[in-house]
């Protein structure tokens, strides 16, 4: 087997995740930050396929519901692309700035 | 007689409440009640007088609330010593009864006149009866509401109402004393009761600095209602009151009760030889004070006020020099004689419409039984032998000499002297000479108050009679059957006082005479003289001037300086809270900007927060 | 009947509520004359509460006990259970402030007469505060008690905010977030005590606290802890008597509201944190308490001579009364601290005799502000000529206050000073001060309205009417009556402070 450790594979999760959670709150860009999101979904899958490998009974249990991820990430992302189109036709920008209508 | 003694204070009672139900009626015959009603308390004190002076007494008490293991009570008693208030109370409330049937003729106010009237002999009553101290305080208090009510009688007059606050805050403070020195003895003896207290301090079981201690606070409450240094300013404002008033209240009655306080408590004293002292020296030290302001006052009444002042000092000078008998006997005589005096006065007053001396004079053809009396009262309290002043004033002197105070002794003759000297000089002002001002309709008054003061004038004169050296001590033997020892019973004092007191008092009245009648002693001598002295006297020493600049000040400042503390610091500190939290509240309120990403920020602050702390804390969360 | 009779007290005042319910809101006359029978009922309850009350008993009386609410925890110990009860129950204490309350709202209903707008909201709130006073009283239990506390603070808020003077949702603000902030110590101090003891019933906890140190620490009771408590109850009742530094709020609401709401807010509410006080306090943590003795002495001279201080130099009538009711409350406190019969004794009369005492004076203060529109001490002067009554009964009521004899109010300062002088006789000498204090700006209030020259705008002034008689001579009889007959009431408080004594070691 491999000698990559379970830690690597944490270790690579957390950062991509931080990376994403830093893009998520900071950018302007609606869909720099739809991305950042996606990254963060990733680092989850990571999470998940890393420990269904390294557990004490090993399974597929993990990579099904990778899969899963996936799919729903795929479909959130259609679903948020919609409504940023939506949002720019009304309001001909995506900076995330200007979207403080909840204050409202 | 004496079963039916409660009865005594009620009949006045019964006749406040009734007047107070028929207040509006115009009909001026509603007096009579008061004066029937009166009439009756008179008849069973006289009744209740005889039969202690034949050795009865009586004591009845009742349960009025439980403390504890401890009953408080409420009852009645007569000795010889209330017996005696009892009678001289009474008389005096009829005799003013009937005075202000005349007086008071034509008020709007008539009957709450006399509804007042009950309300105040009423509660002196009862202050007499009181078998306890409890109960003293108690008709003590209601007998200073009674005095407040009837000096603001003419409720609509700036005077009347400053006087009448006055008097009521004055004597409180004493109050307070007799309250303080009353609780105290209470948590020593546990008991209010009289007999109780007295025989706890025979048994030894109270200690020495105790016994000076509520002996001085009991004497507090009797200054304030005695108008003794330094409370005594109160009395001359309170001439504001009716004429009437000041006879009965602020001559005869309450303000004399201070001294029965002490006489009643006479045992408290005689256990503690300071305490005795302090009376004595407060009592003398006022009688020459107060003597001194009355020689240059212009108000009738004011003087009498101030005589009266120094009057009750003589009293508290003889109780202090163990003189129980001189001082309780100064207290009767006083009574009659200044209360003639002051219904004199009033009948004065009431044919010349004024108040002021300077613009009397000669009125003693137009008042022919007015002058007389008025006469018989001025030489009584001089001192002139044979009336009843000469005898008991005489006495207090023999007492102070025989204790051995004679720095006193010296101060009470000159004061007697002064006494005589200011009474003379209103006597010749207001009786002799040319009418000054503008005298209009002066008529004698009618029977209706004429009567009352005859009776005080034959009693002025044979009041002495009660108790002297030639015709027998009926008034001591009286007394020692009281629950006082008398220590000093008969003072022996050098033949040579009484011949004294006599001179000073003719040389007083022989210095008014050639000042104020014959002119042969320039009016302003003493104004030229000692012009410093004479203008302090003149302001009554500054006394007034003195509290107003000092306590009153003080505790109005005092009290600007709360308003101010709860101005700024407490309700500054509520609004520092306030905006404390304001502050805090619109921080919040910033954090919520309504953008997405911020909120993501904290939540995921907050998560960390929270996890970092599980996890340093152990878990403790879990 | 009797065994429901206590409930009946208590909710009476929903009858009002009820019918009121029917009555369109315009018809202003029968709104005001139902406000009054509503109020009739609950004193006629109470009476029959009186009569069915044995006083020379110290057990709780009229006792009922409903099991309500009840839930389960899970600790390391195993399944606990929370038990909440509805209990309710009077001793002598309550029976008497029950009265009292029952009294002072009928006389306040009268006295509503003179309220303007929205009658009907008034006498519904109105019935609902006075269901909140019974309720505190009558509550055995820390739960009852918190939410009938709470209950009296809702109606108030609204009542001072809507129908008082000028500043008066300023007034209504100060008073709920004052109070507010007194109901969550208290709240928090109840439930801690709840989850200690696994009880709310008073004669249960005061019970487990009496236990042995030894049996309590056990179950985590320390010293400490019962320490802990009392000061916040302390703190929590010192807000509603209330004690300085914590009195602005009570000013405020005493200037601001209408006359007929402060007659019961003086009257009976501020009454409550003296009942805590007694109760929890003194009842609860006796040996605590014991030891704060002299803070609570300190604080009473201090709130007795503050509050004198203060009334002597305020313009406004309103605001001197209401700084002697701070005045008066040191009085309570003063009581207490002295923990002997006297003491203890004495403060509970200073609670029915002030509560009367207040509701005279501020009834005449509002029929007054009726016909002068004003209550500056400056403005007034003279009234005596043309309202010979009301000039009387003030005077009465102002003599009342400063302790004469033969009123209530001399009474409970006798008490409650021969108490402490057997004590802390150094403290209570300086608190004597304030008798002399009392006197002197009760007399400048009273004198500065009813005495003087007239002013020629008070000419049309009218005396009271019979209506308005009605409670100024109840009031004044009530007054009179115990302070000429004290034995009725002492003899009814006797067993139920026996109780309190008893743990006192007093």
């Amino acid at each position: 087997m491999s000698s990559v450790p379970l830690t690597a594979y944490l270790m690579l999760a957390l950062i991509l995740f931080c990376i994403g959670l830093f893009g998520a709150l900071t950018k302007r860009n609606a869909v720099i930050v739809l991305i950042s999101i996606e990254l963060m979904l990733n680092a989850v899958n990571i999470n998940l396929v890393a420990f269904a490998k390294y557990s004490l009974n090993p399974g597929l249990t993990g990579q099904v519901f990778s899969l899963f991820t996936i799919t729903v990430a795929a479909a959130e992302a259609a679903v948020g692309l919609a409504i940023l189109i939506a949002l720019y036709r009304n309001r001909q920008t995506v900076n995330v700035d200007e979207m403080d209508t909840m204050k409202r | 007689m004496l079963q039916m003694s409660w009865l005594i204070p009620l009949f006045p009672l019964l006749s406040f409440i009734l007047l107070v139900v028929f207040r509006k009626s115009s009909n001026e015959n509603t007096a009579w009640i008061g004066v029937l009603l009166t009439g009756a308390s008179f008849v069973l004190s006289f009744g209740a007088w005889l039969a202690v002076w034949q050795g009865d007494g009586i004591k009845v008490e009742g349960t009025w609330f439980q403390l504890g293991e401890r009953a408080i009570t409420m009852g009645y008693e007569v000795n010889p010593l209330n017996a005696l208030m009892l009678v001289i109370v009474s008389l005096v409330s009829l005799l003013v009864h009937l005075y202000s049937k005349g007086y008071m003729h034509g008020d709007e106010r008539f009957s709450v006149f006399f509804a007042y009237l009950g309300l105040f002999s009423f509660a002196m009553l009862g202050l007499v009866l009181s078998p306890n101290l409890l109960q003293l305080y108690m008709f003590w208090e209601l007998v200073g509401l009674g005095s407040f009510l009837l000096i603001g009688f003419y409720y609509f007059k700036p005077e009347a109402k400053a006087a009448a606050k006055k008097a009521f805050v004055m004597t409180r403070i004493g109050d307070v004393g007799l309250f303080i020195g009353m609780v105290l003895l209470f948590w020593q003896v546990g008991s209010f009761e009289y007999d109780e207290i007295f025989s706890a301090i025979k048994n030894g079981e109270l200690s020495q600095s105790m016994l000076t201690l509520t002996a001085i606070c009991i004497f507090v409450g009797a200054i304030g209602k005695s108008g003794q240094l330094p409370l005594h300013t109160w009395l001359p404002d309170a001439m504001e009151g009716p004429t009437p008033v000041s006879a009965l209240i602020h001559a005869a009655t309450m303000v004399a009760a201070g001294v029965y306080l002490v006489a009643a408590m006479y045992p408290l004293f005689q256990a503690s030889e300071t305490a005795l002292t302090v009376v004595a020296v407060v009592g003398g030290v006022t009688a020459i004070f107060a003597a001194s302001i009355g020689l240059m006052q212009k108000d009738i009444k004011r003087v009498l006020a101030y005589s009266t002042v120094s009057q009750l000092g003589y009293m508290m000078l003889a109780l202090g020099a163990s003189g129980y008998v001189a001082g309780i006997f100064h207290l009767t005589t006083h009574a009659f004689f200044k209360a003639l005096l002051f219904l004199a006065a009033g009948s004065v007053i009431h044919a010349v419409h004024t108040q002021n001396i300077e613009e009397m004079g000669g009125l003693w053809k137009k008042l022919n039984i007015t002058g007389p009396l008025f006469l018989i009262g001025a030489l009584a309290i001089s001192g002139i032998p044979l009336l009843s002043g000469f005898f008991s004033k005489d006495e207090i002197l023999m007492s102070t000499y025989a204790d051995g105070k004679y720095g006193l002794f010296w101060i009470a003759v000159i004061a007697a002297f002064m006494t005589a000297f200011y009474m003379f000089r209103l006597f010749f002002l207001v009786f002799t000479g040319k009418p000054r001002g503008s005298q209009k309709g002066v008529h004698e008054s009618p029977s209706v108050m004429t009567l009352p003061m005859i009776v005080l004038g034959v009693l002025a004169v044979v009041a002495g009679y009660l108790n002297t050296p030639w015709f027998g001590t009926f008034l001591t033997d009286y007394l020692s059957q009281g629950p006082v020892e008398l220590l000093h019973a008969d003072h022996h004092g050098p033949v040579w006082i009484p011949f004294v007191a006599t001179a000073v008092a003719l040389l007083g009245i022989g210095l008014a005479y050639m000042i104020y009648q014959k002119g042969s002693v320039s009016r302003d001598w003493l104004t030229r003289t000692f012009p410093g002295l004479s203008h302090v006297i003149y302001n009554k020493w500054f006394v007034d001037e003195g509290y107003d600049r000092t306590v009153v000040k003080g505790t109005t400042g005092l009290s600007w300086l709360g308003v101010w503390f709860d101005k700024y610091v407490i309700e500054g500190l509520v609004a520092g809270v306030v905006s404390g939290v304001q502050a805090l509240s619109r921080l919040g309120s910033e954090m919520q900007n309504g953008q997405v990403q911020s909120y993501g920020t904290f939540a995921i602050f907050g998560l960390v927060l929270l996890l970092l702390i599980a996890a340093l804390s152990g878990g403790y969360f879990s | 009947m009797s065994t429901w009779l206590l409930s009946i007290l208590i909710f009476s005042p929903m009858l009002g509520v009820l019918v009121l319910a029917f009555v369109p809101s315009h018809d202003e006359k029968s709104i005001k004359w139902l406000g009054i029978l509503g109020t009739l009922f609950p004193l006629g309850t109470a009476l029959i509460t009186l009569s069915a009350f044995d006083m020379s008993s110290d057990k709780l009386q009229l006792a009922e006990t409903y099991r309500w609410i009840s839930y389960e925890v899970f600790q390391s110990k195993g399944e606990v259970s929370y038990p909440i009860f509805y209990e309710v129950g009077v001793n002598g204490l309550s029976m008497v402030l029950i009265l009292l309350t029952a009294v002072v709202s009928v006389l306040a209903a009268v006295a509503s007469f003179s309220i303007k707008k929205n009658w009907k909201s008034y006498f519904i709130l109105f019935f609902l505060l006075e269901m909140g006073m019974l309720g505190v009283f009558a509550a055995q239990n820390l739960f009852l008690f918190f939410i009938f506390f709470e209950i009296t603070l809702i109606p108030m808020f609204f009542l001072i905010g809507r129908w008082g003077y000028v500043e008066r949702e300023k007034a209504a603000y100060s008073f709920l977030i004052y109070n507010g902030v007194g109901s969550a110590i208290l709240l928090i101090a109840f439930v801690s005590m709840f989850m200690k003891t696994g009880t709310m019933n008073f004669e249960k906890l005061t019970e487990t606290f009496s236990l042995p140190q030894e049996e309590l620490n056990a179950v985590f009771i320390t010293d400490g802890y019962m320490m802990g408590m009392l000061i916040a109850l302390l703190i929590a009742f010192a807000v509603k008597l209330p004690v300085v530094p914590l009195h602005s709020w009570m000013v405020s609401v005493h200037v601001q509201a209408p006359p007929a709401i402060v007659m019961i807010h003086s009257g009976i509410l501020l009454k409550i944190g003296a009942y805590g006080l007694i109760t929890f306090g003194a009842g609860m943590f006796p040996e605590e308490f014991r030891s704060l003795a002299f803070v609570i002495g300190l604080f009473g001279v201090i709130n007795l001579l503050y509050g004198a201080f203060l009334a002597l130099t305020q313009t406004d009538v309103k605001r001197v009364l209401a700084y002697s009711s701070v005045s008066h409350m040191g009085i309570v406190l003063i009581g207490l601290a002295a923990l002997n019969e006297a003491g203890i004794t004495g403060a509970v009369f200073q609670v029915v005799s002030h509560g009367l005492i207040s509701a005279l004076l501020f009834f005449l203060v509002g029929a007054l502000y009726e016909r002068a529109g004003t209550s500056e001490l400056n403005d007034l002067g003279g009234l005596a000529k043309r309202m010979p009554i009301l000039a009387g009964v003030l005077l009465a009521g102002g003599l009342a206050s400063l302790g004469l004899p033969g009123m209530s109010g001399f009474i409970s300062e006798f008490m409650a000073f021969l108490g402490l002088f057997e004590k802390m006789p150094i403290l209570a000498a300086v608190g004597t001060l304030g008798l002399i204090l009392t006197a002197v700006y009760v007399l400048r209030a009273v004198l500065a309205i009813t005495f003087g020259t007239e002013k020629e705008q008070h000419e049309t002034y009218t005396d009271l009417t019979s209506a308005e008689r009605v409670p100024a001579f109840v009031l004044l009889a009530a007054i009179m009556f115990i302070g000429i007959y004290p034995a009725w009431l002492s003899d009814m408080l006797r067993p139920a402070l026996d109780v309190i004594l008893l743990g006192l070691g007093g």
